[in-house]
């Protein structure tokens, strides 16, 4: 435990700190406004974060038994488990598909709205309910239409005459990931729509009407007009869904457990196995797993946004 | 570690907000004595019935004492345990399965040697629970492994049983593609929510064709799958599999769904369950149970060409359950299995679940709405040699896991070849 | 919408679009719509037809699940956790970002840091070992550690939203105050609070729609029935009615009709807040 009363020592130093300065409030005032968020988000949010980072060079065993391991859960993770890497490889194929598919989705559906579609106030508020739907409401509607017998997916096949393309769509490894995919799609696609929705409205009219007097076609229009002024939303909601979806859990969970044959494991539903489905009790390796996860997820953002946003900065 | 800074907020935190929720959250420290017992089964109504009376009758016989069954289905009661235990909390009594052996291991259950009246348990369920000298849970639930069949369909496909039930393995994929060929399907099997039914017409073939050492071998490591007579095996399962032995929907198709895909819609020849498929079939057609004239028949799984033990069968035990070692109330706890298990409970259970049953119960002129059917599984069980306990009881970890994925859904749902599944298997159990 | 069919051509153009509009509120809509069919008919009627219309319609059907499950207890514990961690992430959250947006101090920035880093935190990184520690304070299986837990991961989401806003504040409504002899606490709640209401909204929206939905910490939290928040319920209730698909429907629906209803009459609002944080 020394690891985290070390830590808890540094942070309460540094908290304690900005007294020197007194310009604006004394320290009492700054603790006694700061100090009941800090103190939730330290006991359990940095102080769990800590305690992940410890338990993964460990083995946790029932009744308290705590072994250190050493590197092994992390050796273990990188060469030898191969379960592991098949979850990084489809959560890695889902948020990117997811992503795209959302912000770009959510972007031509914004683009419906705006371009004065019947009904666009309605449907505005009409399309954004699945945001509002809990995944388990989301998980159960979709797994009974993706039903093999009396699943809308395959009745609609069947009705247009295409039954020869009906499936077991959350059956067959090629098929359930991008299934479960389609369900999380269009759970989220009106939240982009909205945002996009809102940029939209932004923008500068004069240079759409400039853009529509010169006779400019939608999608010149498109490319060379509100993308380019779009940059930041995209950025922006690029971002938002990539991390969300690198943690993907529930829906997956909810529709598949991850199954069939390891075709829709993701990094969270095979850290929820290791550590409660599994007949092990070890939370040790299931937390290597996780803090492993963490490092790569920070990784990507520190790349995406030194790739997508020279400019504008995470916040603000 | 407990008295770091960060428990201690955490402790002060929870404190300040506990004073806002107020009493939500602890009540039942009254007087009274509960006895909290957690219970998978929550759809099996006759289940549930044998279990609530057995609550009722403790009740009755021990005043003050009040048994709380909470209602599980399996998957969200296991989670439940497997994060209730380690923090020595959860329930103290609860439902198990025999091949949980992790829960031994762990120490989350205690041994009953000395708390439960095991004059009333069958010797050989007792020793499905029994490792290293002590006992862990009480066996309730004895099951066999039968291969369920609709009597109309398989005369209209022409196919009529020998005497003993049992068809050859060259007739029963003939059977398959008789079915396939009329449009049926031949057997309603899915695995959409459970570990194991993809596995039984595998596994059952397996235990003849091996005999019952080296199946147990096959499934404990000391067997590798490449043993030419498991890949035959596995290639006759692969021959069944491309005949579309299993319905399009296998791999989703969830366990009561199969049921009912069996015996109403879109109905099935075959549907390969434990015994204790009564469970769910046998309740009103209106909450999805078995029609009333369904034309249900019992035959034995086939047996293979050059097999070791035609005549072996597997016999495991099911529910159980077991008390919790973070319990307050063995005594009143072992009270609560002693009250599942008397001679007049077992008699119920045959009478009201139809299925075998752990507790010594003798019932002999056996009566009841479904008295054909228990006639039938008792004359399957004639010159039967039970290999006891299933697959999933032998396998663990990795092994485990890739029994679920490969033998139970990928390779019975067609997505492996034969030496594909031979290579996975060998890979996660075979130690050489 | 009129002005843009001002000519025949314009309305010929827009046709495919009107089209796909239609289409799409038909993929959205569609799936609640049969889910609400379904829900007010009987298994075996679905299982006849499941696309047809509910005549007669089981209205019954709504009684029964609300009375043979515990949906009651479920509801009620998802509003009390709900309600109470909305409460306290707001105010605690408020508080935090009206320092940080108004008070120049050393460590300002590496606070904000500190907070905002929990924008990015996985809940899996914290799953387990929040497990550990709600057992060690003895926490766990409580809905008391479940609102703790909702708001230490909210907090950081909470202050992103409030602080951006707060900074937008004038800094002369401060001074103002503080001329007019305001402590810095009347401050906070006399002149932030107020000015900062609709941002205030947003989030105490956003928070409540996320929380009313969540399931990750819930399932691994609490284990009781009695203790069960909604989503858990409606999980515990499929898995009892396994194959009754219209009673699933009907408890589905149970979860459904109170979230339509509420955005029926708050539309904008809930609009408004779930995307507050990336509308900026």
């Amino acid at each position: 435990m020394s690891i985290s009363t070390r830590f808890w020592g540094f942070f309460g130093r540094n908290s304690a700190k900005p007294e020197t300065d007194a310009r604006c409030a004394g320290l009492g005032i700054l603790v006694a406004f700061l100090a009941p968020a800090l103190l939730f988000y330290a006991g359990f949010a940095i102080y769990p974060v800590i305690r992940t980072i410890y338990n993964s060079f460990h083995a946790i065993k029932p009744h308290g038994v705590v072994e250190f391991v050493g590197v092994s859960n992390f050796t273990t993770l990188l060469f030898a488990d191969a379960t592991f890497w098949k979850a990084v490889g489809n959560t890695a194929l889902f948020t990117i598909v997811a992503t795209i598919l959302d912000v770009f989705g959510g972007l031509l559906l914004a683009l419906c709205l705006f371009a004065r579609a019947p009904f666009a106030g309605l449907l505005r508020v009409v399309w954004f309910t699945p945001v509002l739907m809990s995944y388990v409401v989301v998980g159960v509607i979709w797994v009974w239409i993706y039903d093999y017998d009396w699943g809308l997916a395959n009745a609609i096949l069947r009705w247009l005459g295409l039954g020869a393309f009906e499936q077991s769509w959350l059956g067959h490894p090629s098929t359930a990931l991008w299934s479960v995919l389609g369900a999380h799609v269009w759970k989220w696609l009106g939240f982009n729509m909205i945002v996009f929705l809102a940029a939209l409205y932004a923008l500068p009219g004069e240079v759409l009407g400039a853009a529509e007097l010169d006779n400019c076609g939608w999608v010149a229009k498109l490319v060379y007009i509100i993308v380019p002024m779009l940059r930041a939303t995209i950025v922006n909601l690029l971002v938002l869904s990539f991390i969300g979806k690198m943690m993907v859990f529930d829906l997956i969970w909810i529709m598949t457990g991850g199954g069939p044959l390891w075709s829709t494991e993701t990094v969270s539903t095979y850290v929820y196995k290791r550590a409660f489905e599994w007949n092990t009790f070890d939370l040790g390796y299931p937390s290597a797993i996780a803090v492993l996860w963490f490092v790569i997820i920070l990784a990507f953002i520190a790349v995406m946004t030194q790739l997508l946003r020279q400019r504008d900065k995470l916040e603000f | 570690m407990h008295a770091s800074f960060a428990m201690r907020c955490a402790a002060a935190l929870g404190l300040v907000a506990s004073a806002f929720i107020g009493g939500a959250a602890t009540r039942a420290t009254a007087q009274d004595v509960t006895l909290e017992v957690w219970s998978h089964e929550a759809d099996e109504p006759a289940k549930v019935a044998f279990r609530e009376l057995a609550a009722k009758n403790l009740e009755k016989s021990r005043p003050g004492v009040k048994v709380k069954i909470t209602w599980y289905e399996k998957n969200p009661l296991f989670a439940a345990l497997k994060t209730a235990l380690p923090a020595g909390k959860g329930p103290d009594v609860f439902y198990l399965e025999p091949d949980q052996v992790e829960y031994i291991t762990a120490g989350y259950i205690i041994p009953l040697d000395d708390l439960v009246n095991w004059n009333n348990i069958e010797p050989w369920a007792r020793k499905v629970w029994t490792h290293n000298g002590k006992t862990y849970g009480i066996p309730q639930e004895a099951y066999t492994n039968e291969l369920f069949y609709n009597k109309d369909q398989l005369k209209q496909l022409g196919v009529t049983l020998p005497a003993n039930g049992q068809l050859t393995q060259a007739q029963f994929l003939d059977l398959i593609k008789k079915a396939r060929a009329a449009n049926v399907t031949p057997v309603s099997q899915g695995v959409g929510d459970r570990p194991y039914p993809g596995a039984y017409i595998v596994g059952e073939a397996l235990l003849r064709k091996l005999g019952p050492d080296d199946y147990q071998k096959l499934f404990t490591g000391k067997l590798t799958f490449a043993d030419p007579r498991v890949v035959e095996v596995l290639k006759w399962v692969k021959e069944l599999v491309e005949a579309g032995a299993y319905p399009k929907n296998f791999m989703t198709l969830k366990l009561g769904e199969s049921h009912y895909y069996f015996y109403s819609k879109p109905g099935s020849v075959m549907l390969p369950m434990g015994s204790w498929y009564t469970g769910r079939a046998f309740v009103p057609e209106e909450k999805g149970g078995q029609p009333a004239n369904f034309p249900i028949g019992i035959m034995q799984y086939p047996a293979m060409d050059g097999a070791a033990c035609n005549d072996c069968k597997t016999s495991a035990i099911g529910a159980s359950f077991a008390i919790n070692a973070a319990s307050k109330q063995k005594e009143l706890a072992a009270a609560f299995l002693n009250a599942m298990s008397t001679p007049e409970m077992g008699k119920m259970w045959i009478e009201t679940v139809y299925l075998q049953t752990g507790i010594k119960a003798d019932v002999k002129n056996f009566t009841g709405p479904h008295a054909a059917y228990f006639t039938e599984l008792m004359d399957r069980q004639k010159g039967a040699k039970y290999f006891i306990g299933s697959p999933r009881d032998m396998v663990t970890g990795e092994c485990k896991d890739t029994f679920i994925q490969v033998l139970n859904s990928g390779f019975p749902g067609g997505l492996l070849t034969v030496d594909q599944a031979v290579q996975m298997m060998n890979k996660s159990c075979y130690k050489g | 919408m009129v002005a843009g069919m001002r000519f025949g051509f314009e309305q010929i153009r827009r046709l495919p679009l009107a089209l796909f509009v239609l289409l799409y509120t038909v993929v959205t809509g569609g799936p609640f719509l049969w889910v609400a069919t379904m829900s007010l008919r009987t298994t075996s009627e679905i299982f006849k037809d499941p696309y047809g219309y509910p005549s007669p319609a089981h209205w019954e059907k709504f009684a029964d699940a609300w009375t043979k499950s515990n949906y009651h207890t479920y509801f009620w514990n998802s509003v009390v956790v709900v309600v109470i961690a909305v409460a306290l992430v707001t105010v605690i959250g408020a508080m935090a970002a009206h320092c940080l947006a108004r008070y120049r101090f050393r460590g300002n920035r590496l606070m904000r840091f500190l907070i905002l880093s929990g924008l990015v935190l996985p809940p899996q990184l914290l799953i387990l070992a929040l497990f550990q520690i709600l057992l060690d304070v003895n926490l766990y299986n409580t809905l008391t550690g479940l609102v703790v837990v909702y708001v230490a991961t909210h907090i950081a989401m909470t202050v992103y939203i409030l602080e951006g806003f707060f900074m937008q504040i004038p800094q002369d409504l401060f001074d103002a105050a503080r001329m007019d002899g305001y402590s810095d606490f009347e401050i906070f709640w006399r002149v932030t609070m107020p000015v900062g209401a609709p941002a205030i909204f947003t989030t105490v929206t956003l928070n409540f729609i996320i929380l009313w939905n969540e399931f990750l910490f819930a399932v691994v939290l609490l284990t009781d029935d009695d203790k069960r928040t909604l989503p858990l319920g409606i999980m515990h209730f499929m898995g009892s009615h396994q194959l009754d698909v219209g009673m699933v429907a009907t408890g589905l629906m149970i979860a459904i009709l109170p979230v339509i209803l509420i955005y029926g009459f708050f539309s904008e609002t809930m609009i408004k807040g779930m995307t507050a944080g990336a509308v900026r």
